[in-house]
């Protein structure tokens, strides 16, 4: 990009030294961001890398440090005095990743929520009016539709694109403002997204400028004219996606050159293999084949929507499994329920931990014997007294710190509350252990603690599947790691490990290797 | 760049924030940018903001805990205490209430009430309401007072009939709730609604008088070492739920439904099926307190059910403030029906009409469940506090 060339079109959002410190880890630091008027822009980087957090500064709902200055539609307001009615002002419209739009009501009532109602004598609402307005919306942006249809009659594109128009109405020229789309295909199903982003494209031939984050590489070449890259809360660098490879994009997300793209994937060796998996359908899974061996932490690397989650959800018999085989010691497999998988020997730490894992009202040791409290009534009588001191143990062997164990667990940190979980799966010496990101919400410290806790279960003969958005913590963590995509494990690798070789295996599409 | 701090459990909470600000969005996705940032925003201050705070102050806040806890515990009781203290002293009411003829009318006439707390709070601890209890009991009077005058069948049998007609309303609920996946509230004021029409339907409206065994009868205002009959019933009824909720892995199934269902079905635990179990236990304990309720009042009354519902969801929350603070418990369900009780006799003896009681059960119903949002409220924010002395 020339320095001519950059001048020859306004600049329609720019945003120079933006930092931000969330309690001293600094998520971005003296980020500079230039988005031309009439382009489509898009930012891109890994995990924790700055990406939503810019957003979110964006849009006013969280404060920069002092020092940064933010620039759009004439608009020029200091970064940590910047807030929504000032980002709303300069033209900024946002559609978050799972836009606020309500199924039930019809498209033109979801378009007047964001705009207000057009209202007539008394209060009335003049419904004539909205839904001449919402027609005319409807046929501006192509979408067959009349405004009386329910939003939930849509497809999902259609949907975010009914949320797109939403964030845009109020603006008779499209030429103003920037529309800011965070992950806005990552609730699409596959064949949706090509939909919205041909949409995204007409829109900016148009005359949009649209800031796109994303994690998905593919699209972002796909879609946008420039990238940014972030990582550790800088700016790499902004490039033209002109004659850009993927390889070329990762390398600047990951910061090294790439080496190697698909390797030969490994063989398993046949070595006592404690769970088979062939050929296992259902939800996003499409024929997965893996298999786990005694005593290993196998890993599963996948982008969010993988169906990693399904797939340990579906071993522990809570999530249908179409068709397909499990094996567990060479026995055949099909757990009806979370009760069967438990009955063969499987355990599971669901993601959200909060939602999935915790009875918040109950005490540290009710959770710790959930799901168990069979095995201490014996004769007619709760042995309490045994439950007591399986909890104490169970306090001291797995490392958690509570005052007590009769102290409500939504009272401990979330480390602790995490090995309160991981104990009372480990506690019954499972065959095989799922942990679908263990250490989310997890302090560095607590972090390490449930990994030395998860070896030392594999040391006893435990098999574990461990799924983690964190790469490095995978490459650490693990023997092997499984890479999960588009339905089926396209890769196995073995130690030695890499992050930077497994974010090639993950982000990248086949078609570019 | 704001200076880094010194203090370790500062540093401590840092990674974590910043993996909860990036899941709010990036891998949760829950919701919204801003929805994310809020949530993690809220967890920021929580674990950043206040930091480095000294033992001292937390070791404090314990000890007030504490006192708090032990004040929350007994409050009802000491509440029940005064109440007593109060009518014996106090002129209007002196001279008739503290006799032990008082006591023993009090204990009795409640006999119903508690049974039907009781089986109430199997449902509530799994995080169902059941409205049609009140309804409950009173189809199963009728149904057994017509048993008897009608069907002629043994004094047993008749009340194990009575309590299998509760029973089967239950089993109705417990389907229509798991059946339907529709809220327990609402399907339970339909099923009271729809059984009290039945009655009247089979009643007319009429009371059924005749034909009840006077063993029934007696046993309904009798009394064995000075103690009403009723008062073992309910002693036995109290002990019965206590084992289940508190000695019985189903009761704490029940308990860990309550607490998160999610969560309990992915540690094996069968949801559905506790739920239903829960309905057929509240209603045949209301099928219990049916029979009670005719062999008190000596007549199958198709109105009188209904008027319980209430008093026993406001006993079982007054209940779940005391003893066991926070959760609904036997004891605690008792000693509310007493307080209840204790004070409506109190301002009856006192001339106040009947409406009293209407009017105290309300705002004795509203006062608990205000109690025991606040202290939800408090324990929401404990963790954090406390996340911050112990990480």
């Amino acid at each position: 990009m020339t320095a001519a060339a950059a001048e020859d079109r306004a600049t329609a959002l720019s945003v120079r030294s933006l930092g931000k410190v969330y309690a001293g880890t600094v998520a971005l630091d003296g980020f500079d961001l230039d988005v031309r008027v009439g382009e489509v822009h898009a930012l891109l980087g890994g995990n924790g890398s700055g990406k939503s957090t810019a957003i979110k500064i964006l849009a006013g709902v969280v404060t920069a440090e002092p020092g940064g200055r933010i620039e759009a539609g004439g608009h020029v307001g200091r970064a940590d005095q910047w807030s929504p009615a000032l980002a709303h002002a300069a033209g900024l419209r946002f559609v978050h990743q799972q836009p606020a739009v309500f199924p039930e009501l019809t498209i033109a009532e979801n378009l007047a929520l964001g705009e207000g109602f057009p209202t007539g004598p008394g209060g009335r609402i003049r419904w004539g009016v909205l839904h001449r307005r919402t027609a005319e919306l409807l046929k501006r942006y192509h979408i067959a539709a009349a405004p009386t249809t329910p939003l939930g009659a849509l497809a999902a594109v259609d949907r975010s694109r009914v949320a797109i128009i939403r964030a845009l109405q109020d603006r008779d020229e499209a030429d103003s403002g920037v529309l800011v789309l965070d992950e806005p295909t990552a609730a699409l199903p596959g064949p949706e997204v090509e939909q919205l982003l041909t949409a995204l494209r007409g829109y900016a031939a148009a005359g949009q400028t649209i800031l796109y984050v994303s994690h998905r590489l593919d699209e972002a070449l796909s879609v946008a004219d420039r990238v940014t890259v972030l990582r550790d809360g800088r700016k790499v660098a902004t490039v033209d996606t002109a004659g850009l490879s993927e390889g070329q994009l990762i390398e600047l997300i990951v910061g090294r050159p790439i080496e190697r793209l698909f390797p030969a994937v490994t063989q398993d060796v046949h070595d006592e293999a404690v769970l088979t998996v062939r050929g296992a359908v259902g939800g996003p899974l499409r024929g997965v084949d893996l298999s786990a061996r005694k005593g290993e932490v196998l890993g599963i690397a996948g982008l969010l929507g993988s169906g990693r989650s399904e797939l340990l959800r579906m071993i522990f018999g809570a999530y249908p499994m179409m068709a397909g085989q499990l094996t567990l010691d060479g026995k055949s497999y099909r757990p009806a329920s979370p009760s069967a998988a438990m009955a063969a020997g499987v355990a599971y730490v669901p993601e959200e931990r909060q939602a999935d894992a915790l009875f918040h009202t109950e005490s540290v040791r009710h959770n710790l014997s959930a799901g168990q409290a069979g095995d201490y009534f014996r004769r007619l009588l709760f042995r309490h007294g045994q439950e007591r001191r399986d909890a104490s143990r169970s306090i001291g062997e797995f490392l958690v710190r509570t005052a007590s164990d009769r102290h409500p667990v939504q009272t401990l940190s979330g480390g602790n509350q995490q090995k309160v979980v991981l104990a009372r799966w480990l506690r019954q010496r499972p065959r095989l252990l799922l942990l679908d990101e263990p250490t989310q919400g997890v302090d560095v410290g607590a972090r390490s603690e449930i990994y030395q806790l998860v070896r030392r279960a594999t040391t006893a003969g435990t098999s574990v599947i461990l799924v983690a958005s964190d790469l490095e913590e995978l490459a650490h963590a693990c023997d092997r790691v499984a890479v999960l995509k588009g339905g089926r494990i396209t890769a196995v690798v073995e130690q030695p490990l890499d992050a930077h070789h497994l974010t090639e295996l993950v982000n990248i599409s086949e078609a570019a290797a | 760049m704001t200076p880094d701090t010194t203090d370790p459990s500062v540093a401590r909470g840092r990674p974590a924030d910043k993996a909860a600000a990036a899941d709010g969005t990036a891998v949760t996705g829950d919701g919204a940018v801003t929805g994310g940032s809020e949530q993690a925003i809220g967890e920021m201050a929580a674990a950043g903001g206040p930091a480095g705070r000294p033992g001292s102050d937390g070791a404090l806040r314990l000890v007030r805990r504490r006192s708090v806890g032990i004040l929350q515990r007994y409050s009802l009781v000491a509440l029940l205490g005064i109440s007593i203290g109060v009518y014996g002293i106090w002129g209007k009411t002196a001279a008739v209430f503290l006799s032990a003829a008082d006591f023993r009318n009090i204990a009795s006439s409640q006999a119903v009430l508690v049974v039907l707390t009781l089986g109430l709070i199997i449902p509530m601890i799994s995080g169902s309401l059941d409205l049609s209890i009140g309804n409950a009991a009173g189809l199963s009077s009728v149904a057994t007072a017509a048993f008897y005058a009608h069907g002629h069948v043994p004094l047993l049998v008749g009340a194990l009939l009575g309590v299998l007609v509760g029973a089967i309303v239950g089993v109705v609920n417990g389907l229509l709730v798991v059946l339907l996946r529709v809220d327990s509230f609402i399907i339970t004021l339909g099923t009271a609604s729809a059984i009290f029409g039945i009655v009247i339907w089979y009643t007319g409206g009429q009371s059924i008088v005749l034909g009840i065994p006077q063993s029934l009868l007696s046993f309904g205002g009798g009394n064995l070492g000075g103690i009403p009959d009723s008062v073992y019933v309910v002693a036995v009824v109290g002990l019965i739920v206590w084992y289940l909720l508190e000695q019985t892995p189903f009761g704490r199934s029940l308990h860990a439904v309550g607490s998160n269902k999610a969560a309990a079905r992915l540690v094996g635990i069968r949801v559905e099926r506790m739920t239903f179990a829960a309905f057929v236990l509240s209603g045949a304990f209301a099928g219990l307190a049916g029979v009670l309720l005719l062999a008190s009042s000596g007549a199958g009354n198709p109105e009188i059910g209904q008027s319980f519902t209430l008093t026993a969801v406001a006993a079982a929350f007054l209940g779940a403030a005391s003893f066991k603070v926070g959760r609904l418990n036997v004891l605690g369900s008792i000693v509310a029906i007493l307080f209840l009780a204790v004070n409506i006799t109190g301002l009856t003896f006192a001339g106040v009409a009947d409406w009293i009681n209407q009017l105290f059960t309300g705002v004795a119903l509203i006062v608990a469940i205000a109690f025991a949002t606040a202290l939800h409220r408090e324990r929401r924010h404990r963790p954090r506090s406390t996340a911050q002395d112990s990480p």
